[in-house]
C-alpha cells in the first residue's frame, strides 16, 4: 500500500520476487545477550532486517507520576536508525509512525510480562532498527521478546510476530519492503504461542474472510519456526558452554 | 535430566507448585529462562531477579537517613527500609549494612531487621540468580573462596557481595568466574585451581606427610 509510480509485478509464475513460496519466511537468525549494559538484549536478522532490542529494569519508574502502585509499567521506544532505510526513515527522529509502533509494541508486552511482581517499577524496552526491509515492527517485537526473556523478567509467554499480506488475490507471508509498498493488503500479527492468543493485529488494505483465515494459518505455521529460533537463541549459550565443561571431565 | 526451558514452556501436564512457574488450567508453565530438573521437579532461573523472602540475609547501601527510618538500596526492584527504633546502629547515607528480611509490606517495601554496619572493604554486584552457586552446597564454595583469598566475604541474597581484607582482586576474579560459569558442573575444581597452591588449609594438611620422605 502507499507505493507510488508503476506497480511492479510481485508474483511471477507462482513465485515471489525473491523466489520464495507464498508461505515461506525469510531466513531468521537471533542472538541473545549481545549488550553488556542492558539487563537483557537481543540481535535479530530477518532477511535484510537488522534489529537490536534492549531491556532495562525493573527499576523505580521516573518521573514519579508514571508509577502504578499495583503493577510495573512498560515503556517502549521503537526507533529507526538514520541510516536504516533508503527512503529516509528515521532521519528526523521520532515521528508519528514510530510513536504508534512503540505503543502497539508496549501493548503486546503488557499482556505477556508478569507486571504484578514489580509495583511502582518500570521496564524499558528499546528497539532500534539498524537496517530495514519491510516488517520491522514484527521483527522488533520478536527481538524484544527474546531480550525480555534473557533479562530474567517473568513472563506468561514468549510472543512472536510476523506479517501477512495480499498481492492480487494471493495471500503471502512475511512481506519484504517492495511487497509491503505495493501489496493490496498488509497485516502484522503478534501471537502468544502457547494459547495462540492474538496480542497485536493491524491491517492496511482489505482481506476477505477466507484470505484472513488463510493468512492466520500461514502465521501459525511460521510461528512454530520463529518460536523455535527464539528458544534456540536463549538456550544455546547455556547448552554449548555446559557441554564444553562437561566434556572435559 | 536437566533441560533449558524458556518462558511459556510447559513443564508438566498437571498443576504443580514449582518455583518460577505458574499454573494455567491443567498445565504447569515456566515463567523464566531456567534449568528444569525433571526428577526433582525444580526450576532454577538462569537469569533473574531477587524476590525477597522472610529471613533472607541481604547487603544494602543506606540511601537516605530519616528521623525514624533508613531507606536502603538493595540493587533490586524493591526498596529496603530499616526502622530506626529497632536498631542501635547510628547509620549514615552511604554506609554498607548487612541485614535480615523481616517482612514485605503491601507496597512491596522490604522491611529489614538487625542491621550490622560493614566498614571498609569493597562491594560488588552479581546477578542474584547466581548467588546460590557462589555460596555452594553447605557453603563449600564460599569457604573455599575465603580460605583461598584470606578475605572476609559476605554474600547477600540480593546479589550484593562485600569483600574485606585479603586478596580482593583474586576474590573478585573468582566470583566473576563463578557468575559466568554458574550453570556448569565441576566449577569448584576450576575455582580451586585459581588460588595459589597450598592456600586451602585442607590441602596443606593432607600433603604435609608425604613431603617429609626425602
Amino acid at each position: 500500500m502507499g507505493g507510488s509510480g508503476e506497480k511492479p509485478q510481485l508474483i511471477k509464475e507462482g513465485k515471489r520476487l525473491d523466489g520464495r513460496a507464498f508461505d515461506q519466511l525469510r531466513p531468521l537468525k537471533i542472538e541473545a545477550n549481545v549488550l553488556k549494559n542492558a539487563a537483557g538484549s537481543a540481535y535479530l536478522e530477518w532477511g535484510n532486517n537488522k534489529v537490536l532490542a534492549a531491556v532495562f529494569g525493573p527499576k523505580e519508574a521516573l518521573p514519579k507520576h508514571t508509577q502504578d502502585p499495583d503493577k510495573a509499567v512498560i515503556k517502549c521506544r521503537y526507533s529507526m536508525a538514520p541510516f536504516s532505510s533508503i527512503e529516509g526513515h528515521g532521519r528526523s527522529g521520532q515521528n508519528r509512525r514510530a510513536i504508534e509502533i512503540s505503543k502497539v509494541t508496549r501493548e503486546v508486552f503488557e499482556k505477556a510480562v508478569m507486571l504484578d511482581y514489580f509495583p511502582g517499577n518500570e521496564i524499558e524496552i528499546f528497539i532500534e532498527i539498524l537496517q530495514s526491509d519491510g516488517g520491522t515492527r514484527v521483527a522488533g517485537i520478536t527481538a524484544a521478546s527474546v531480550a525480555l526473556a534473557s533479562s530474567g523478567i517473568p513472563m506468561y509467554d514468549l510472543p512472536y510476530a510476523v506479517s501477512v499480506g495480499k498481492v492480487g488475490e494471493d495471500v503471502i507471508l512475511d512481506l519484504n519492503m517492495i511487497e509491503d509498498n505495493y501489496s493490496d493488503a498488509d497485516m502484522p500479527v503478534a501471537i502468544a504461542p502457547r494459547s495462540n492468543e492474538v496480542l497485536l493485529l493491524q491491517m492496511d488494505g482489505s482481506l476477505t474472510k477466507e484470505q484472513f483465515s488463510k493468512g492466520m494459518e500461514y502465521i501459525k505455521n511460521a510461528g512454530k519456526f520463529i518460536s523455535a529460533e527464539q528458544r534456540r537463541a536463549l538456550s544455546a549459550p547455556y547448552e554449548t558452554s555446559a557441554a564444553k565443561y562437561e566434556g572435559k571431565q | 535430566m536437566n533441560r533449558v526451558v524458556v518462558p511459556g514452556e510447559v513443564l508438566a501436564e498437571k498443576p504443580l507448585r514449582i518455583d518460577n512457574s505458574f499454573v494455567d488450567g491443567e498445565k504447569t508453565v515456566s515463567s523464566v529462562l531456567g534449568m528444569f530438573d525433571e526428577q526433582r521437579m525444580s526450576l532454577i532461573p538462569l537469569e533473574g531477579l531477587w524476590y525477597p523472602r522472610k529471613g533472607d540475609s541481604v547487603i544494602g547501601v543506606i540511601d537516605e537517613a530519616r528521623m525514624s527510618s533508613y531507606n536502603v538500596d538493595l540493587n533490586a526492584p524493591y526498596k529496603g527500609m530499616i526502622i530506626a527504633k529497632f536498631t542501635k546502629e547510628n547509620l549514615r547515607r552511604g554506609d554498607v549494612v548487612e541485614a535480615l528480611v523481616r517482612g514485605i509490606d503491601d507496597t512491596k517495601v522490604v522491611i529489614l531487621s538487625s542491621p550490622r554496619r560493614l566498614s571498609g572493604g569493597k562491594v560488588m554486584d552479581i546477578k542474584p540468580s547466581k548467588v546460590p552457586r557462589v555460596i555452594g552446597k553447605e557453603k563449600g564454595m564460599l569457604k573455599q573462596l575465603i580460605s583461598g583469598t584470606k578475605a572476609n566475604i559476605m554474600v547477600g541474597m540480593n546479589g550484593r557481595i562485600w569483600i574485606h581484607g585479603g586478596d580482593i582482586k583474586l576474590a573478585t576474579e573468582a566470583i566473576l568466574k563463578i557468575e559466568k560459569e554458574a550453570h556448569t558442573s565441576g566449577l569448584t575444581e576450576r575455582i580451586r585451581s585459581m588460588f595459589p597452591a597450598g592456600s586451602a588449609e585442607e590441602q596443606t594438611e593432607q600433603e604435609g606427610v608425604p613431603e617429609n620422605k626425602e
